[in-house]
């Protein structure tokens, strides 16, 4: 096992700009995504279309925890942003007849100009008030998932045609697993890189103090919108996958309690935080399945009582989440941290 | 480590796939217990698994017993779909009883393809066409042939020369929408005017907007398309505002606690009904009274009730013909001809171009503060109104 340095002994730019510190961390980081790679062969269709739906997720709640982690901007309509690019995006395939590679970016593209509108108000706006804005952004979007027929399919909903290269349609569990898990790898790696560079600085100045930041020469505008736009980016991205994943879209599944379920993720997972982006959506997406299968099995066990048991299920989600908000209320990324520097002195704590 | 992992998964999966026995039909029930349409769907799930305990106590599929994996999906679609990945792959259902609009139509696609018989709760028309949704089912007159029949039944009754005045009120979704069209077509061609078109969101908690909007037009009849809330919510404000109107109402729109919810305002509403209601003099009742020991049960109960045992008598046909797969549970649904469930709907008939389970539809009415069954209308199997 290699260590690091107890203080800052960097002495080269390149060392600086490493990432990954220590041979350790390579090596596990390394391994952890050969393993994510070979899981499907091991795991069922069902354990991998988990995954997927985490890795879709992961992606979500980075984007939003760039606007509202790293930047200090609460959104409360992320939920809509991910389905204006999962509607952008089957739109471009079916009636442009794009091939997916690049009616995904486009529809990320697409979200981000949207997401950039609808974060205009944060030019004037602060705090609550601007959160109220942008929950007007997902009443009005989920409007128009309803109304504009022709791109939506109205209440009908409407088919979202698998990627393809050239005959192989990405339209099995595991292909659709291996695109994802593909795209979440990078969605990680990009936004470690955004918070290091000038741009990502400029977001946590934001966030920290705006006045000051300003008085640095920090553009505030610029940098909200900026945030915004690459949020909704992310989201538009997450948005056609989830398409990819479905294969068909409707308004009711980019409701309000959507947007509500990201910020929970980055708030339980930790704010301005990738790491906490991650064990967030792992979190907000297993434990509602696992009480649902575990209530579902209970139920059948003891069937007198089964529908009694189910309907704790709520109840339950509802318990862990304020408990992990009074007893982790910076995340599980800070829990992550503290277990890591546990191993690390153990057994000298002090 | 790496096989050490792997391994390690394959043990996990080996875990949680439960095996299967032979003389046992796996079924999965994706239902609503604690969600957004909770209300309606509890009890229509317990009417599922009564009828499952029923059948496995009385002889099962030709001996084979039923198991029924339930799972509350909370009306989350996203659940709903990793449920639905859990049923396929894990308990290998050979079908699924399904529920609203939301599952049913995030789903139509994948059991089409994986085939997998859904029988849902969902009774929008386009799921009864062959062509688009082949493996969708359902046991209800579909809410399009609903609403045209109410139409039918309104206009029949209707004495006065002046051609009858007639207004939609609906939720802007899929379920409120889908009779729409449909219902607005036959509606001028049986010779309505339609005099307004207003939206009531399914959590409203007032209407008067949308109900003085219509006052002006003064319309004779006024469909409702929501679910038993909003309507109480509809109803309460028309007697407020003293609307004349007379409300008729989709198949969701109201049940037997509506009374409790209208307060007296639900005099004289009209409803489509799905199934017999509680203590009606029917055999299919009589077993029901029996199995819930006296105690009044829901029609939405009731209509769980018929679709599993419509399911389990196309079960039966399948296993008969040996042919107990996705799609030999497909072909023999759609050998059902006038499948009477003990009376407890009207007789079922699936062809395997046309998913219309029926096209004779029961309507019921609010007196005194209950619901009774008022008239029953046969409209004709037409062929252009297939899917709209």
């Amino acid at each position: 096992m290699s260590v690091a340095h107890c203080g800052d002994f960097r002495q080269t730019y390149r060392e600086d700009m490493k990432v990954l510190e220590t041979r350790f961390i390579r090596v596990s980081v390394g391994a952890f995504v050969v393993l994510l790679y070979l899981f499907p062969l091991a795991a069922g269709n069902y354990l991998t279309s988990t995954v997927t739906t985490i890795a879709i997720a992961v992606i979500g709640a980075l984007g939003i925890n760039i606007v509202t982690g790293f930047t200090g901007q609460i959104s409360l309509g992320h939920g809509a942003f991910m389905g204006v690019g999962a509607f952008a995006c089957s739109y471009y395939m079916r009636v442009a007849h794009l091939p997916f590679w690049v009616a995904m970016p486009a529809a990320g593209i697409t979200t981000a100009a949207v997401g950039m509108v609808f974060g205009l108000p944060s030019a004037r706006l602060k705090g609550l008030y601007l959160a109220i804005a942008t929950l007007a952004a997902q009443f009005i979007l989920q409007y128009l998932f309803v109304h504009m027929d022709f791109v939506t399919g109205g209440s009908n909903g409407i088919v979202s045609p698998p990627p393809e290269i050239g005959s192989f349609a990405f339209d099995g569990d595991r292909s659709k697993y291996y695109l994802t898990v593909t795209i979440a790898v990078m969605a990680v790696l990009f936004t470690t890189n955004l918070i290091r560079s000038r741009d990502g600085r400029a977001f946590i100045a934001v966030r920290d103090h705006y006045l000051s930041a300003e008085i640095m020469g920090v553009p505030l505008f610029k940098y909200r919108l900026l945030s915004f736009a690459i949020s909704a980016f992310y989201a538009g991205i997450a948005g056609s996958l989830w398409g990819v994943y479905t294969g068909y879209l409707s308004a009711e599944q980019f409701t309000i309690a959507e947007s509500i379920n990201y910020l929970a993720m980055i708030i339980i997972g930790g704010l301005g935080s990738v790491l906490g982006s991650i064990f967030g959506a792992i979190f907000m997406t297993l434990l509602p399945q696992i009480l649902t299968v575990g209530t579902g099995a209970l139920a059948g066990i003891f069937p007198k009582i089964g529908f009694l048991i189910m309907s704790f299920k709520e109840g339950i989600f509802g318990l862990i989440v304020i408990l992990f908000l009074i007893f982790e209320p910076d995340g599980l990324a800070h829990r992550w941290r503290l277990i890591k520097s546990y191993w690390k002195l153990f057994p000298f704590s002090y | 480590m790496k096989r050490f992992l792997s391994l390690a998964a394959v043990a996990a999966v080996a875990v949680l796939a439960r095996p299967v026995q032979a003389q046992e039909i796996v079924i999965g029930n994706l239902a609503d217990i604690t969600g957004g349409t909770g209300d309606v769907g509890k009890p229509y799930a317990e009417g599922i698994k009564a009828y499952t305990d029923y059948i496995n106590a009385n002889g099962g599929i030709n001996g084979k017993k039923i198991k029924l994996l339930q799972q509350d999906y909370a009306y989350k679609i996203p659940e709903a779909l990793s449920l639905y990945k859990k049923f396929k792959d894990q308990d290998k259902v050979l079908a699924i009883q399904g529920w609203g609009s939301g599952d049913t139509e995030a789903l139509k696609e994948q059991v089409a393809k994986d085939q997998i018989p859904y029988f849902s709760a969902s009774y929008s028309a386009h799921l009864t066409d062959p062509t688009k949704s082949p493996y969708n089912f359902f046991c209800a007159p579909d809410y399009s042939t609903a609403a045209r029949a109410a139409l039918k039944y309104l206009k029949d009754s209707w004495k006065e020369k002046r051609k009858p005045k007639v207004a939609f009120i609906y939720p802007d979704n899929g379920y409120g929408k889908a009779p729409i069209p449909g219902a607005k077509k036959y509606a001028e061609e049986i010779g309505f005017d339609i005099v307004g078109e207003e939206n009531v969101d399914l959590k409203a908690i007032e209407a008067t907007t949308q109900l003085l909007n219509l006052k002006k037009n003064e319309p004779d009849y006024a469909w409702v398309g929501g679910t038993k809330v909003s309507t109480a919510v509809i109803l309460k404000d028309a007697k407020k505002l003293g609307l004349k109107t007379k409300f008729f109402g989709n198949i969701w729109s109201a049940d037997e606690a509506t009374p409790k919810l209208a307060n007296g305002a639900e005099e004289g509403y009209m409803i489509v009904l799905g199934a017999a209601l509680y203590g009606e003099q029917v055999p299919g009742m009589k077993v029901i009274e029996k199995v819930s020991g006296g105690q009044p049960v829901a029609s939405h109960w009731v209509r769980g009730w018929v679709s599993m045992m419509t399911m389990c008598e196309v079960l039966k046909i399948a296993d008969k013909a040996k042919e107990l797969t996705g799609p030999g549970i497909k072909k023999a649904a759609e050998t059902l001809k006038a499948f009477e469930t003990q009376g407890l709907t009207a007789p079922i008939t699936i062809t395997p171009n046309d998913h219309r389970p029926t096209m004779t539809v029961s309507l019921g009415e609010f007196v005194g503060g209950k619901l009774v069954k008022k008239a029953t209308i046969e409209l004709p199997r037409k062929a252009e109104w297939l899917g709209l």
